[in-house]
């Protein structure tokens, strides 16, 4: 494995760079060890191309999974942090995957022009300093307003699997088989009331999505920005939390 | 002068997909932005989530100057006008009013009778929220 400069990279450096951010709170060495491990995400990343999704998604959250590998290395550990790594990011590109899973087959084109659409929202978001309207992304895409409904519908025929999954990995139980007896005897008034509950059964990504649009009021885009991943993607996971959160006190 | 657009669904999960797209393209038409549109879609799922599984609702929207009015109903789900009504802001409580009041401009209890409630979600063109 090669850093971004060509040169190998020294497993005795990022040994050094992993004892200064655990032993001493070096935030800048665990930068410089991301940096360093990028390629690899990278390189990871590309291996899962062309399946719909942006490659730049799949670095976003690649990078997210290497992060990980970074905070949970123990220092005793006889294995490199790339070789530790490389688990870490290909299980959180497949979770990318498993969050936006086509349930249903739809036609590759509309697949193409959903995962055009993270970039052109980011990008005209930018430009414009708000969200862009339909009919200023279709513009942008070259293609009319109804291919434009019609490809973002499809972006919602995804499975609903990761929201089984718990924060700690696919190891993890259910969540939805970890509810309480007491649960079951909510009325459903209170379901509505509180969703509460449920809330603490989501993985902490999602948790997190929940807090940041419904106690912080962020709009997604900004919430996209801060969790590394495309307002299309945020937007489908709170939707998709709300949605379990109610089947699971239902 | 306003336009209006009206249609009867299905209180049925299997075309939730149905009604996104209906919210979609009445969005579309009311040049909302594309976060204004998803919120609008998320306001009108969560809805009809609470409204059972049985019969059939009214979607009627209004697309005036900077605004969009919905009104959903009649829906007959027991509780639900006294959910829609408890705005309780404390954090890691979240609650269906509290979803509404984040994503929509304004909502509110239109109609009741013993038919239903009808709910009237308002979605202002540029505002986002």
């Amino acid at each position: 494995m090669k850093q971004a400069n060509g040169s190998p990279l020294n497993a005795a450096e990022d040994r050094e760079l992993l004892r200064r951010f655990h032993k001493e709170g070096d935030v800048r060495a665990r930068e410089h060890l991301v940096t360093r491990h990028l390629p690899l995400v990278r390189s990871l990343a590309r291996r899962y191309a062309g399946r719909g999704e942006p490659l730049e998604d799949l670095e976003q959250v690649g990078a997210i999974g290497l992060l990980k590998a970074i905070d949970r290395f123990e220092l005793d550990r006889k294995v490199s942090l790339a070789t530790y790594a490389t688990p870490n990011v290909v299980g959180e590109i497949k979770r990318h995957f498993r969050d936006k899973g086509w349930a249903i087959r739809v036609p590759r084109a509309l697949q193409e022009l959903n995962a055009r659409m993270s970039s052109t929202i980011e990008r005209l978001t930018s430009r414009l300093g708000r969200s862009p309207s339909i009919a200023e992304m279709a513009s942008d895409l070259g293609v009319t307003s109804e291919e434009m409904l019609e490809a973002l519908e499809v972006g919602s025929a995804y499975t609903t699997l990761s929201l089984s999954v718990g924060r700690g990995g696919e190891e993890d139980g259910d969540p939805l088989e970890t509810i309480g007896e007491e649960d079951t005897n909510f009325e459903r008034t209170e379901h509505r009331a509180s969703l509460e509950p449920a809330l603490h059964h989501l993985p902490s990504r999602e948790r997190e999505i929940l807090r940041m649009r419904f106690e912080e009021g962020l709009p997604q885009t900004q919430i996209a920005e801060r969790v590394g991943l495309s307002q299309m993607h945020v937007s489908r996971l709170i939707r998709k939390s709300l949605a379990v959160m109610r089947d699971e006190l239902a | 002068m306003p336009e209006h657009v009206t249609v009867a669904v299905p209180l049925d999960e299997a075309f939730v997909s149905v009604v996104r797209i209906i919210v979609s393209g009445v969005a579309e038409r009311a040049e909302l932005a594309f976060e204004d549109m998803d919120d609008l879609q998320l306001a009108v799922e969560r809805l009809l989530a609470e409204a059972g599984s049985e019969g059939r609702a009214s979607l009627s929207f209004e697309l005036g100057t900077g605004y969009v009015r919905t009104l959903i109903g009649p829906l007959r789900e027991h509780g639900l006008a006294e959910a829609l009504q408890r705005l309780d802001r404390t954090p890691g409580h979240l609650t269906l009013a509290w979803v509404l009041d984040t994503v929509v401009d304004s909502y509110g209890v239109e109609e009741a009778s013993g038919d239903g409630i009808v709910v009237r979600l308002e979605k202002l063109v540029g505002e986002s929220t």
